[in-house]
């Protein structure tokens, strides 16, 4: 960390990496703005976090009390859910570029049905909702997991009360499940942001930050920089601020969880 | 009654359709001769299955990925193992305002991108001469885990009743008796939820893995996936014979610790 935040303010590329470096303050961060690259970044950035936040937190909930009624397959589904969370990003990311790709499930259906294909990884428009999707696809089975030991945690009384008062199906989720685990839900928040945030490992694969740079996310900036373009310094500078933001939302939790650690 | 059962049905079907299908697809794919897969149409349901896919790939390179996948998951999950219980073990037991701040640090710790730590790693790395050493990807592996896996542990010795480590402590145990005999077994759950995550984890790294590594005769089997997908022609059924080879062996730990997983990461993830 020390060194990521002395290569941040310093000038190094692969001449120097081993050697001295300059020192150059601010020069790195300046370039960086100043190049549009960064803030296009930032700004893709929060609209990738956003998607993935609120489908992951809306579907994780969905997912959660359709499964709170233990039923026929409802464990299958369970398992099969938590099973994709737990494949690693490169083979869930592998799957997906292969399912939009131009022979892959999706354009096929679409090219049977008579409609043209679509190019979800190479549309300027789509890439980056592509790519939040799958991610988002991703961290749902956990929000879902979390958030139904939470609903199974709701005395059963409330909604028996609930039932007697009258309460249909839907109020019942508004007035009783909802409230009732509002702490799960802000903590599932800030995890899921910080998700989204930091994603790296699913631009990488299915896109490449491409095309053009539509899904060229911060982390994923400050990667090209050091590791393709070998400016190591303006690589550091990025992933230096990718960490200041990242840290805001952590000390969120962090808050949020030593609450919880006095209210015990 | 009738209606919400009726909508959550729906859901599951969905859910069903929406998790299954690409795991479906994945699969069938991997079987497919690869004519049929860039000729599209109708061959993608009826085809003549072949292995043709399986056996191209299979060869010592893969083999050699494998087992060296095998090593850094395996050296990593025990070194966070043994680095993480005592800790968590301590954490969980020490009182006054010193576990706060600890946690604190650890939550932010956890939540750093991964994507920032390579960079500053690679370099001291390099300069150490460490570039392409297992140990090294190893190493950074156990680092990158560690403090999320204190954050999964804690809340498991948390839950171990003092009162009975003082009983024990009364008949005469002392303090590592006491952990070992007690706090160890009765967290168990805890150390099978963690184990498994930083195994599972650790086999689908590759961000540490492509860069630490100078040659690719020494990538586990992640990062040889990540380094064809990249590609810009792919063959994607051996593309996905190699996505469900390296997918195996998460099938068999996970079908093992599933009971665990699905009770541990409510606890541990959320406290």
């Amino acid at each position: 960390m020390v060194q990521l935040v002395r290569m941040s303010v310093s000038s190094v590329d692969a001449t120097n990496l081993g050697d001295v470096w300059k020192f150059t303050g601010f020069a790195n961060l300046l370039a960086d703005i100043s190049g549009g690259n960064f803030t296009q970044a930032l700004g893709r950035t929060v609209v990738f976090a956003a998607l993935v936040t609120v489908i992951g937190i809306v579907g994780g909930l969905a997912a959660a009390i359709a499964l709170r009624k233990s039923r026929r397959g409802s464990g299958v589904l369970l398992a099969l859910m938590v099973f994709v969370w737990a494949l690693p990003p490169v083979i869930n990311g592998s799957t997906w570029k292969f399912l939009f790709d131009n022979t892959g499930l999706f354009n096929v259906v679409l090219h049977q049905m008579g409609l043209g294909q679509i190019g979800f990884l190479y549309d300027q428009h789509l890439a980056l909702l592509s790519v939040a999707l799958v991610n988002a696809w991703t961290i749902v089975p956990f929000n879902a997991l979390v958030y139904r030991a939470a609903i199974m945690s709701v005395p059963v009384e409330l909604f028996e009360a609930a039932e007697l008062d009258g309460a249909g199906p839907l109020k019942q989720i508004t007035n009783v499940i909802i409230p009732a685990i509002r702490s799960t839900t802000l903590v599932l928040l800030i995890l899921t942001i910080v998700y989204g945030f930091r994603s790296f490992d699913f631009v990488y694969v299915m896109t490449s930050g491409g095309p053009g740079t539509v899904t060229t996310t911060l982390p994923y900036l400050g990667y090209v920089q050091a590791f393709t373009e070998f400016n190591y310094g303006q690589g550091a500078a990025t992933a230096v601020t990718t960490v200041v933001l990242v840290v805001v939302f952590a000390l969120f939790y962090a808050r949020s969880v030593s609450k919880e650690e006095v209210g015990e | 009654m009738k209606r919400r059962s009726r909508v959550a049905a729906i859901v599951c079907v969905l859910l069903f359709v929406i998790y299954g299908v690409p795991m479906f697809w994945v699969l069938l794919t991997s079987i497919k001769p690869i004519a049929d897969v860039s000729r599209g149409g109708w061959t993608l349901l009826f085809f003549k299955p072949t292995l043709g896919a399986y056996t191209g790939i299979v060869n010592g390179a893969l083999l050699q990925a494998a087992r060296q996948s095998a090593v850094i998951a395996l050296g990593t999950t025990a070194l966070v193992l043994l680095v993480t219980v005592p800790f968590s073990y301590a954490i969980a037991r020490v009182r006054g305002r010193w576990p706060a701040v600890v946690l604190g640090v650890l939550i932010i710790l956890q939540m750093m991108p991964q994507t920032a730590t390579v960079l500053p790693l690679f370099q001291i790395f390099s300069t150490w001469g460490w570039l392409d050493q297992t140990y090294a990807v190893i190493l950074a592996d156990a680092a990158l885990l560690t403090p999320f896996a204190i954050m999964l542990l804690r809340p498991f010795f948390r839950s171990v009743p003092v009162a009975i480590e003082e009983a024990a402590s009364v008949d005469g145990a002392g303090r590592w008796r006491i952990f070992r005999s007690i706090a160890l077994p009765m967290a168990r759950n805890g150390l099978a939820t963690t184990g498994t995550l930083v195994f599972l984890l650790t086999w689908g790294e590759f961000i540490y893995s492509i860069n630490f590594f100078t040659t690719p005769e020494n990538y586990p089997l992640s990062a040889l996936l990540t380094q064809q997908i990249t590609q810009y022609t792919v063959n994607w059924p051996g593309l996905m014979a190699l996505a469900v080879l390296t997918s195996l062996p998460i099938l068999a730990v996970f079908a093992f610790t599933y009971r665990f997983l699905k009770d541990g990461l409510a606890v541990g993830a959320v406290k």
